[in-house]
Order: structure tokens, then C-alpha cells, then sequence
């Protein structure tokens, strides 16, 4: 399932990022978000979501809630 | 000996920078503040007399950057060899941080680990073991808490000590292929696993960072659905009303007191001098000084304000909220954090615009960004509100909004004209905690923001009412001009004058010179006014000029224009391109001329439109009789062409992008 179909405050292992942008690939893995990592979504927001990766909040867009397979 | 400050963004490495150094840049609470690198001599304090400089560099999550400000951190590390590293980890997030930190240590630079915020790990019960951690990575760790200062001492000795070591490091990544991806990130892959050994080891958290916090609640309703927007335009409604009306109105009229017996003393030191000399130095340099002057208290107030909000945390959330909607016009939140901070000034503003990843929002944003009235153009906006609007409250909150609406219809305009086609576009933001901001970091902020106001106000500012007094009092055959009419300001500023009658209908060549001036500095604006019309009390309203007249009054060097053609000249004021340094940055942040001038060309056609419609269809509705048909129509026609250029441009990108899609087809 995708990460904005996930139950709140669930811890997630990530399966995989669908996404052909490299960059942001790499970016999202120096955060700790890559596959075989936890993620958890702490809340549903309008535009997208509040996660937790590691230790630290970030909120991100339902576009890219949508790539990550979890 | 140089040590360079590194680790992942909102760290602390600028709050520990200005510790070390006693220097004042920029802080907040959001990932992303320090954009450029910043070098100072460290403080005797904690050097005992070495020459220790420190170097301050934007945060990065790792070496190999994302947007154009991490790569100065890791360009910086590799190519500039500085003697020591200090690496700043945010010791509440230890499994984020020691990614970087290990790929640091690899460089064989010295280092040393700053473990920040060790007071809100104790707060949230979460213990390191620090000796542990020191010995997994095989370098010095000290416990820091940069904002109280704790633990600098220490870190500077242990750095020093340090920089004769030869640094090993506790991760090797193997002998990879760098350009094949897959090879990269299991290297990577390992990396954090290693990572996860260590903070197994000497991490032990009582509260998970998962779990609801208290931060959550607070988002909850600062990000929500229906209340998210409202706030924010509450939370701005209040730093305008706070600063321009409750508290720095009041210190303002105070200060104006003391400023004019100050002028009236020198006036009266001078009663016996040249009258030339006198008037040069009293009405044109002291006055039109103490003009802008008398706004400080009003630009003080508001920047204590933004920073307390820039402290706080909220600037993050608003990026959230604004996200959406910004969205809709092809920018992002990340477009939000520069705007808001352009209210202050829109040069850090255009440079904030570089942790934007996409470059052609980038773009648009340092484009647009000075649209945002800036805490310069506060004097000329409460000059008009006070001269013709009996200070009503509403014109300076009308001026921010139009402001609002012309980023967003430039944002459109600016697709438009670029072909931009809708791509998918990520958005990820970090939500740092909360804090309670701090009233002294505020205070400073202030002051020297305050302090650059003054200097800016003794240097350009009176050097260009010095111009404006001399041009105005002389003729081209320097002697002395019998009206104000025959001087050199008037003959250059005359021609500019045309150009402002369809804005303001009234053929006036001292309008002209303040907005030619405030090109320069919008504090010119009400500078040269002030030295134009021998102080601005003389700068009236029509309908007052009226009453004055039936008094059987005579004023000399008066000027009445209406209050829609004030709005009118006001709007123009603020929506044209700001002044010389807000176009410095664009250029600097834009690296492209074509966009410079073309951000320039839409400041100007959008500002004299805006202006043009004003002052036209406002005429229109409070007095058609006065509406000047020649200067309507030569306003219409200048508007005319900025509108025909601007469809000639989108029809051109819309050609482009059809020759784009007819390629691939192919």
C-alpha cells in the first residue's frame, strides 16, 4: 500500500520510493527514508502528511506520499 | 587556523557561529537560514590570543548536495582544507546527523563533534553516552548548548588540541564505482546501518519520536484544514497593526518632536549664515533625514515581531499551509519562507529563495519576492497614509495585500511566459519543535537591523537629499534659480514627470524625482519629498488645499494632488523594482541576465499598471469631471504595450512548447 493510505501513528517499513527523479531519490535516502526503513505517519493533513523519519518531523505533499510504497 | 562549522540544517551552527564570534547573522528556527558561507575571527574569550577563525556554512544532510546552498558546505570541506572541522549534531536527532558526520570523517580532516541541544534531549529524558559515542567514532565529543553558551570553552580547546591529529575514521566506504547508482546506495546502505549500530549503542530514549507530542497539538491547529490560512493572516494582521499603529505610531511622533527641535536648534544656530547654506543644510540635509528617521521606531517594532516569529518555528508551518495554494500558481511553500522574510528586507529575502530546488521557481520567486512591501517602503506607505488618509490603518493593509495578489498573478504570468508545463513537483519540509523564541536574540535582531536602517539613512540617504537640495536650488548656469521650477531637478525630472501624469494627473516634476530616487532606496521617496516641499506638510490633499485657499492662504512650493491619485503614486512606488540592492540579489541568485531584465521589465509594467487602473478608474468613479483625457489615453497606451509584449512572449513559449511535444511525437 501507498504511505497516504496508512493508519496513524502505525510504524510502516518502507518497500520502495517510486520515483525516476534521482536527486530527490538521494535526498529522501540522506533524511533515512529508503526502503527497508520505518516510517510513521503521525497525522493526515489536507495537502498531504506529517511523518516521523529517525528522529525527526517533516510534512510532505500528497504527491510525494503517493511514491513511497510502504 | 581555520575551523569550519558543519552538520545537517537547523543544527545550531549559526547560534554557536555568533557564540564564537560575537557577530549577529541571521537565525531561525527552520532548515535553511544560513544560505552562504560567513568567516570571523573567534573571540578572545575563548582563544587565548590564537588567531582562530571560524567559518559558518549552510547546513547539509550529506556530501553529496541537494540545492545549490548545500553544495558551498561540501565544496567548501573538500577544496578549501580547513585545519579543523567541527561538526554540529543535533543531538536530538543522532540517527539523522552521524550520516553526515561519518562521511566527514573520511576526509582526514581533524574534527571534533559539538553535540548541540543537549538541554532538550535532558528535557525529553533521552541520554547519550557521550564517552561511548567518542570512541565509536574515534574523535573528540563535547556537549554543547550553543544558545546558553555552554560548553564552548571546552569545544574550542578540544578543536585546537585537536588540529595536530591525524584523523582516522571509524567508516570506510568501499572502493565503489560513483556513477553507478545502485553500487552507490548500498555503500549508503551500509553507511546508515553502521550509523544504527552506534546509536544502539549510546542512545537511550524514553519517548519515541513517533508518538504524539505536544508539538503535534500545536500543529494541529496552526496546519489545519480551515483554520491554517486565517491564522497566519491574523498573525500578519497583528505585526502590521502592532508596529505601525499600537506601539511604533506612538514612538514615532515622540521621535519626530525631538528630531524637529533638534532642526529648529540648528535653524536658529544658522539664523545669521548665508540663507543658502542654511536652507541647504537645515530644510534640505537635516530634513530630509529626519523624515526617513522618524520611521524607524515603525521598522524596529515590525523586525523584532518577524523575528520572534522567524524564532518560534512557525515559518515552517506556514510554508505547510501556504503549500496548496501556491501550488495552484506553479511555486511551492518553499516559495512562502522568502516572501515573508522580504516583509523585512527583500534582499535576504531573494537570497532565501536559494533552498529552492526547481530553478525556474527559483526564479520566479526572487522575481517576485520584492513585490512584498519592505520594511523601507514602511516610511513612504505611513507618509501617504498619514498626509492624506488621517492614518487610517486600512492603506498600509491594503498595500500588503495587492502586494499578495501580484506574487500570485506575476506567479501566473510568469508560467505563462515560460511555457511551464505542469510536472510533478515534491514537497518535503522539516517541522522543527517549537520553541519559546527568545526576547534578547529578538532584541539584537532589531538593533542591528535598526542600526543598518540609521547608517543607510546618514550615508545614501543624505548624500541623495544633499544632490536633491543642490540640483533643486541651482540652475544649469549655477546661480541661483529664482523658483524651484527653473532648477536642474526640475529640468531632469520634468520628462519622468509625463510618464507619472496618467498616475497621478497632475504634471508634477518633484513626484517624478522621488520616484526616480527611490530607485535608488525606497527611504528616497519621502527624503526627496521632504526636501522638495520644505518639510511634508506641504505635500496636501486636494480637497484640504480647498479649504486653505477659501482661508485666503498661500503656501509656496505646494502640491495637492487627490487621494486616489496618492494611492495611485503610492502603489507605484511600491510595486516597481524596489531599489538598486534588491536587484543586486536577483542577479546574484538568478545567474541569468535575460531573467534579471525581464524580472525588472514585469516589476515595471506591473507597478505602473496597478497604478494606471488606480488612479484611472478611481478618478472615474469619485470624480470623472477631473479625469484628464490625453492623460488617460497616453497611460492606456504605455499600459498597452507592456500587455502586448507580455502576450507576444506567452505566444512565443506557447509556439516553443508546441514544437517541444511536436518532437516527441516524432
Amino acid at each position: 500500500m501507498k504511505l497516504i493510505d496508512a493508519i496513524e501513528g502505525q510504524e510502516y517499513v518502507i518497500q520502495d520510493i517510486e520515483t525516476d527523479d534521482e536527486e530527490l531519490d538521494a535526498f529522501l535516502f540522506s533524511l533515512g527514508c529508503y526502503s527497508g526503513e520505518t516510517i510513521t505517519v503521525v497525522s493526515h493533513i489536507k495537502s498531504g502528511c506529517v511523518v516521523s523519519i529517525k528522529d525527526a518531523r517533516y510534512t510532505i505533499d500528497n504527491q510525494l506520499a503517493d511514491a513511497i510504497v510502504i | 587556523m581555520r575551523i569550519a562549522l558543519t552538520g545537517n540544517p537547523n543544527s545550531g551552527k549559526t547560534t554557536m557561529y555568533n557564540a564564537l564570534t560575537g557577530s549577529n547573522e541571521k537565525v531561525g528556527n527552520w532548515a535553511g537560514v544560513t544560505v552562504s558561507k560567513k568567516e570571523q575571527k573567534i573571540k578572545n574569550a575563548y582563544c587565548n590570543n590564537q588567531e582562530l577563525i571560524a567559518v559558518d556554512l549552510p547546513g547539509a544532510y550529506s556530501m553529496s548536495p541537494f540545492t545549490s546552498e548545500e553544495s558551498i558546505t561540501s565544496t567548501y570541506v573538500k577544496k578549501e582544507n580547513p585545519d579543523v572541522i567541527i561538526n554540529i549534531v543535533d543531538a536530538t536527532n543522532l540517527s539523522r546527523s552521524l550520516f553526515f558526520t561519518t562521511q566527514l570523517l573520511e576526509l582526514g580532516i581533524p574534527m571534533v563533534v559539538a553535540l548541540n541541544k543537549s538541554d532538550i534531549n535532558s528535557k525529553k529524558e533521552t541520554t547519550i553516552n557521550v564517552a561511548e559515542l567518542s570512541k565509536q567514532l574515534g574523535c573528540p565529543v563535547i556537549e554543547t548548548i550553543s544558545t546558553s553558551k555552554q560548553g564552548l570553552n571546552e569545544l574550542i580547546q578540544a578543536a585546537t588540541k585537536q588540529s595536530t591529529q591525524k584523523q582516522t575514521a571509524p567508516f570506510h566506504q568501499k572502493e565503489i564505482d560513483l556513477t553507478n547508482k545502485n553500487e552507490v546506495e548500498n555503500a549508503d546502505r551500509e553507511r546508515f546501518s553502521f550509523v544504527n549500530d552506534i546509536v544502539k549503542k549510546v542512545e537511550h530514549r524514553k519517548i519515541q519520536t513517533k508518538d504524539k507530542n505536544i508539538n503535534d497539538k500545536i500543529d494541529a491547529i496552526l496546519t489545519n484544514k480551515w483554520l491554517g490560512i486565517p491564522i497566519f493572516a491574523v498573525v500578519m494582521y497583528l505585526v502590521f497593526e502592532i508596529s505601525q499603529v499600537w506601539i511604533g505610531t506612538p514612538i514615532a511622533d515622540w521621535l519626530v518632536a525631538y528630531l524637529e527641535m533638534f532642526q529648529a536648534w540648528v535653524g536658529d544656530l544658522l539664523a545669521n549664515a548665508n540663507p543658502l547654506l542654511s536652507a541647504l543644510l537645515v530644510d534640505g540635509i537635516i530634513g530630509g533625514v529626519i523624515a526617513v528617521i522618524g520611521f524607524l521606531p515603525l521598522v524596529m517594532v515590525m523586525y523584532f515581531l518577524i523575528a520572534l516569529l522567524e524564532d518560534c518555528g512557525y515559518m515552517s508551518r506556514v510554508a505547510v499551509v501556504l503549500d496548496p495554494i501556491f501550488k495552484k500558481v506553479g511555486l511551492s511553500g518553499k516559495s512562502v519562507i522568502p516572501f515573508v522574510i522580504s516583509i523585512g528586507c527583500a534582499v535576504p529575502g531573494i537570497m532565501a529563495s536559494r533552498t529552492i530546488r526547481n530553478e525556474r521557481e527559483r526564479r520566479a520567486t526572487a522575481m517576485l519576492a520584492p513585490f512584498m512591501p519592505c520594511g523601507a517602503k514602511i516610511p513612504v506607505i505611513s507618509l501617504f497614509a498619514g498626509a492624506f488618509f488621517n492614518n487610517a490603518g486600512w492603506v498600509s493593509t491594503l498595500m500588503y495585500f495587492t502586494g499578495i495578489v501580484l506574487i500570485f498573478l506575476g506567479a501566473l504570468l510568469i508560467n505563462k511566459i515560460t511555457g511551464y508545463k505542469a510536472r510533478k513537483s515534491f514537497f518535503i519540509i522539516e517541522l522543527p519543535d517549537y520553541k519559546i523564541p527568545s526576547l534578547w536574540q529578538a532584541f539584537k535582531s532589531m538593533c542591528n537591523r535598526g542600526w543598518a536602517y540609521i547608517v543607510k539613512a546618514a550615508t545614501i540617504i543624505l548624500l541623495c537629499n544633499t544632490a536633491v537640495q543642490i540640483m533643486q536650488t541651482f540652475t544649469w548656469s549655477f546661480t541661483v534659480a529664482e523658483t524651484a521650477d527653473a532648477s536642474i531637478l526640475a529640468t531632469i525630472a520634468t520628462p519622468f514627470s509625463y510618464l507619472l501624469f496618467p498616475i497621478v494627473g497632475v504634471l508634477s516634476w518633484q513626484l517624478a524625482a522621488a520616484a526616480v530616487t527611490g530607485f535608488i532606496a525606497k527611504e528616497n521617496v519621502v527624503g526627496t519629498l521632504a526636501v522638495c516641499f520644505v518639510g511634508l506638510e506641504n505635500l496636501i490633499d486636494t480637497e484640504e488645499l480647498v479649504l486653505m485657499q477659501g482661508a485666503g492662504q498661500e503656501v509656496a512650493g505646494i502640491i495637492a494632488i487627490t487621494k486616489i491619485a496618492a494611492l495611485a503614486y503610492l502603489m507605484f512606488n511600491l510595486y516597481t523594482p524596489p531599489c538598486f540592492a534588491a536587484i543586486g540579489a536577483m542577479r546574484s541568485e538568478m545567474k541569468s541576465s535575460k531573467w534579471v531584465w525581464g524580472g525588472i521589465g514585469l516589476q515595471f509594467g506591473v507597478g505602473y499598471t496597478v497604478a494606471y487602473f488606480v488612479y484611472t478608474i478611481g478618478t472615474l468613479f469619485t470624480a470623472p469631471e477631473t479625469l484628464n483625457t490625453v492623460g488617460a489615453l497616453v497611460g492606456l497606451f504605455i499600459v498597452a504595450i507592456f500587455v502586448i509584449t507580455i502576450s507576444v512572449l506567452i505566444k512565443n513559449a506557447n509556439k516553443k512548447v508546441k514544437e517541444e511535444y511536436a518532437l516527441t511525437s516524432k
